[in-house]
């Protein structure tokens, strides 16, 4: 008898405790989510919702003007992807791997080299737009005083150069979190194993191959979930720089830019496209649920294997 | 491949790493005290004369203050709702099996891959009909529903690892299920607590796109939403515009410094096992 | 220096805690009294002058006005959202044409009436069609100045370049453009960075290839398509004077490229009358002189692309309709036209305002015979996509060379068929 009263108390205070969190989820994530969906499938007049309209906005968004916006956006996230997982991440390991094996003073690196994680992306973005700057930007000035004036360009203006500096920015705001990760992936390696291979002679770099790089597989897991989600949902910084169109001329349009700029409209359009958004909203939440999953998947498989 | 391997060329990378860190950091702080015109003739001059009236302009023209009230509001109210809801699920979550344990996990982990961003016009108009617009208070609801799932993962890997014979002692003892919460396994889950309050204060506190969408009157903002509002009115000030850029990073900056492992600890903790 | 967990604790508690009850505790702040009232509009440039105006309406009336200017590229974002969720300011800046037709279709403006703004009724037809619904033709704003494109060029600097006639022709002009960099003074201070500015230089020379207000209505009747040779001539013609430009113009954005002008340092600028003000913020003591675009040949006519600058309008939800109304009169007031004629270099929409500045003087002068409608502001923004939607970014491909001007206006002209009815199913 008292043990089901304790059991009933139990289950009660259990509830308690879980329902306010699931309750805001539910309310402000999963609720508006579904919202989303809906919308895709409606007519809209600014705000104003109209009446049903099947696929017609997936459409709409597939043929003129919008399919080649979304075309060359979807392309610039790709790019940014795979840029961002190459660059980043070796860059992240190899920071890594140099303050594992730093003697002293790793408190002060590390501190150094997290410190630009912490910074808002508005911040980062205007202080670079101005170091970047083709008449007052220290990095033209200094480029054209070591006598390559031709080297010192409009990074954020040419069309050919903007995407890449906007990844350069962000790497120069995340690298340090794939460090920190890396870090502490090698830190939880056990001494054991390296001292063991030292002593049957093996070189850092057969150390590195063997042992530590197959042993950081969960750690890349990670990495590469958190970096394919970050970049099919890249909005801060080229909104920042590039404002809504992907300033210039698109060469740094986004999905995200896209999402915003059918949903709000922009200064010389007006008007907004909510249905039209609201299917590329759904697209955008497919491919980064998708791929989040599959990437996991894969990653977890080869986790194990290693 | 010796060279290549070398410890001077791991230090060298650090080095190099810090710098590319810390000159143009430098250079923010060196230009928020240079007068424009002078910066607009030599940008690259050392700021021997201070011109703190910069921040002071920043401070009364650029609304600051107001602006700064209000981000500690937005996030320190996320905080109390994240931590208290994330510590109530986290304990549920973690400690004990029931049907349906791993649908609620799965459910709140695929919380994480929606941003708010991509829900925003549904959210605008949600909370239109439930008349939080213009409001910290429905700011603070819709950014605790973004961090929860993080909140709660990493909470419940906590909880996870507290001993079950904890539970089973204080039963026995005769305490209630909130007393063993509070009294016993709580203090033990504190270093979780401060991992997700780092977790979650820190994006929240450096987000602008949420405010410049759900907060129309000028004095509920934030203060990122600030800053480009500022920029957008004192485009060539540069003098100026770097002093906001410092003010606006300068907390956190002096936070981090403080307390730099426990940022690092905290803003990781998703990624890192253990 | 290692600081406890507890201490962490305890400082983010206290902060937590004292922001919790100081949050409450502001807001329940008692709200704005109700002669208070809230403005807002797009021109951050102009927020010193609109401030010391409404301290002048303050002392006349006693309702005090609240000024916020957004950045222009987010002002219509921040605006529908605020509308659409039922707050807004209750005085604001309305777009023209086509600029804000959903929001005021939508019915969030006060239908203005010639009993409450007498102003109203002494502007014609064409002034207040710039600010009235599209569906609706209600009149929604008050129109307040008219904004005039031409070119824009420097007396001193063209005169150190041993320029002696002004040209009036196209071809004379792209002689003088040669002529002043030849003299290493940079020609034209346009660049390519900022897309709206580009589509500005476009409605400044474009109308003496398209041929300005007869083609404006063909294209709008539907017997004319952008495809035409003509436009895509005017098209080619801002491609042809990047040489002209500053060095990179893809890297100047649109304050450097205004304030190449204003130092000094280029001896044009094709632009707005509202570029006037800016640079005079910039340079005081700036010399300005103004001409229309140059003919396509000698004798032909000459060109001044002008619009209805915009409106100021009310929200149709305001609590304080008499104080907005008020307001509204004081901004079609004499005083307050010609301080902003003074001041901000405005073509103001009231009668009986002096112009002093010469430049502007000229420009109001030359609106009557060689005015024409900037096409795509007044014809094509009712519905999306607009052609300048589809020009913007087009014109800095076009300029970055990725792109040629036939493609660009079949681009404008398939864009523009999908929801303008003349134009459907002509390419």
């Amino acid at each position: 008898m008292k043990l089901s009263g304790i059991k009933r108390e139990q289950r009660k205070f259990r509830w308690l405790l879980l329902s306010p969190g699931l309750l805001i989820i539910v309310i402000f994530t999963s609720v508006p989510a579904l919202t989303t969906l809906s919308y895709a499938f409606f007519e809209w007049k600014g705000f104003v919702r109209g009446s049903w309209a099947g696929f017609e906005n997936f459409d709409r968004l597939f043929s003129f003007p919008f399919r080649d916006q979304f075309l060359m956006a979807f392309r610039h996230n790709i790019l940014v992807f795979i840029a961002i997982m190459v660059l980043q991440t070796s860059l992240g390991l190899l920071i890594a791997y140099a303050l594992f094996n730093l003697t002293r003073g790793q408190r002060f690196f590390r501190t150094v080299t997290f410190l630009p994680v912490i910074f808002s992306l508005v911040i980062v973005g205007y202080m670079w737009q101005i170091m970047l700057d083709p008449y007052y930007g220290p990095i033209n000035l200094i480029v054209g005083d070591l006598g390559q004036p031709t080297w010192a360009k409009a990074w954020l203006g040419d069309t050919a150069t903007a995407l890449p500096t906007l990844v350069f920015i962000n790497l120069w705001r995340w690298v340090g979190f794939p460090a920190i990760i890396f870090l502490a992936g090698l830190n939880a390696i056990s001494t054991d194993y390296i001292e063991a291979a030292r002593i049957d002679g093996a070189s850092e770099g057969q150390i590195f191959r063997k042992i530590l790089y197959p042993l950081l597989a969960p750690s890349m897991t990670i990495i590469t979930v958190l970096t394919f989600i970050g970049a099919f949902e890249w909005f801060d910084l080229p909104y920042i720089l590039g404002g809504s169109n992907g300033s210039p001329a698109g060469a740094t349009d986004t999905l995200a830019l896209m999402f915003y700029r059918l949903s709000f409209g922009s200064i010389d359009s007006g008007a907004n496209e909510v249905g039209v958004g609201s299917a590329l909203g759904v697209i955008i939440f497919t491919v980064v649920g998708v791929g989040a999953a599959l990437a996991s998947k894969l990653l977890r498989r080869r986790e194990v294997e290693m | 491949m010796k060279l290549f391997m070398s410890k001077t060329f791991f230090r060298g990378v650090l080095i190099f790493n810090a710098s590319m860190i810390l000159i143009p950091v430098a250079f923010l702080l060196n230009s928020s005290l240079r007068e424009t015109s002078d910066f607009a003739r030599t940008p690259l001059k050392l700021a021997t004369d201070p011109q703190w009236s910069n921040f002071a302009s920043v401070w009364q023209d650029g609304n600051f203050a107001i602006y700064f009230k209000n981000s500690v509001i937005v996030t320190g109210g996320s905080l109390i709702v994240i931590l208290v809801c994330a510590l109530g699920a986290g304990f549920v979550l973690g400690r004990y099996e029931f049907r349906g344990h791993s649908l609620i996990m799965a459910f709140v982990l695929s919380g994480m891959l929606i941003p708010a961003k991509l829900m925003i016009l549904p959210l605008f108009i949600q909370l239109k009909w439930m008349h939080l617009l213009d409001s910290h208070l429905g700011l603070i609801l819709v950014y605790a529903a973004g961090a929860l799932p993080a909140a709660i993962f990493i909470m419940s890997g906590f909880f996870r690892t507290l001993p079950a014979d904890l539970d089973n002692a204080a039963r026995i003892d005769g305490a209630s299920e909130f007393q063993l919460l509070r009294r016993v396994l709580m203090p033990l889950v504190r270093p979780g607590l401060a991992i997700v309050a780092i977790y979650s204060a820190i994006p929240i506190w450096n987000d602008f796109f949420l405010p410049l969408v759900f907060l129309q009157d000028p004095d509920k903002k934030t203060i990122m939403q600030g800053l480009t509002m500022f920029f957008g009115q004192y485009s060539s000030q540069w003098g100026v515009l770097f002093a906001g850029l410092t003010l606006a990073a300068l907390p956190l900056i002096v936070l981090y410094l403080i307390l730099s492992e426990q940022f690092i600890k905290g803003l990781t903790a998703g990624a890192v096992k253990g | 220096m290692k600081i406890s967990q507890r201490r962490v604790r305890g400082l983010v508690a206290a902060a937590v805690a004292a922001s919790v009850i100081a949050g409450p505790v502001i807001a329940s702040m008692p709200a704005q009294a109700a002669t208070e009232l809230t403005f807002w509009s797009w021109r951050t440039e102009d927020k010193a002058f609109y401030e010391e105006q409404l301290g002048i309406f303050k002392e006349k009336t006693g309702i005090t006005v609240k000024f916020t200017p957004y950045v222009n590229t987010e002002y219509n974002a921040i605006l529908s959202t605020a509308l659409t969720a039922g707050s807004g300011p209750d005085v604001m800046q309305i777009r023209p044409y086509g600029g804000m037709s959903t929001l005021s279709d939508a019915g969030n403006f006060l239908a203005l009436s010639t009993t409450d703004v007498p102003a109203l009724k002494k502007m014609s037809a064409g002034t207040l069609a710039g600010v009235q619904g599209y569906l609706s033709k209600k009149q929604y704003g008050l129109p307040y100045a008219t904004s005039v494109i031409g070119v824009m060029y420097n007396p001193d600097l063209l005169k150190e370049a041993g320029i002696k006639a002004l040209p009036s022709t196209y071809e004379s002009f792209l002689r003088v453009l040669a002529q002043v960099k030849a003299k290493g003074i940079i020609p034209l201070g346009n660049a390519t960075g900022n897309a709206p500015s580009l589509e500005q230089l476009h409605a400044g020379v474009g109308p003496t290839f398209y041929g300005g207000t007869q083609f404006f209505n063909d294209v709008v009747k539907g017997t004319r398509t952008f495809t035409d040779k003509n436009y895509v001539a005017s098209l080619q013609a801002v491609k042809d004077l990047v040489p002209f430009m500053p060095a990179t113009p893809a890297g100047v954005d649109y304050n450097t490229a205004r304030g190449l002008f204003a130092n000094e340092k280029a001896a044009f600028y094709i632009g707005g009358n509202y570029e006037i003000s800016y640079f005079r913020s910039l340079n005081p003591s700036l010399n300005v002189g103004w001409m229309p675009a140059p003919a396509s040949a000698p004798g032909a006519k000459r060109y001044a692309t002008s619009w209805a600058d915009g409106g100021f309008g009310i929200n149709a939800k305001t609590k304080a309709k008499p104080e907005a109304i008020k307001l509204l009169n004081f901004l079609a007031s004499k005083d307050f036209n010609q301080a902003a004629a003074d001041q901000l270099g405005w073509i103001s929409t009231a009668p009986y305002i002096k112009i002093t500045d010469p430049a502007i003087a000229k420009m109001s002068k030359a609106l009557a015979s060689q005015g024409t409608p900037f096409l795509n502001v007044v014809g094509f923004r009712f519905g999306t996509p607009t052609s300048s939607a589809i020009l913007q970014p087009g014109f800095q491909k076009l300029t970055a060379g990725t792109i040629t001007a036939a493609e660009l206006a079949k681009d404008v002209q398939a864009a523009v068929a999908t929801w303008y009815a003349p134009q459907k199913g002509k390419s």
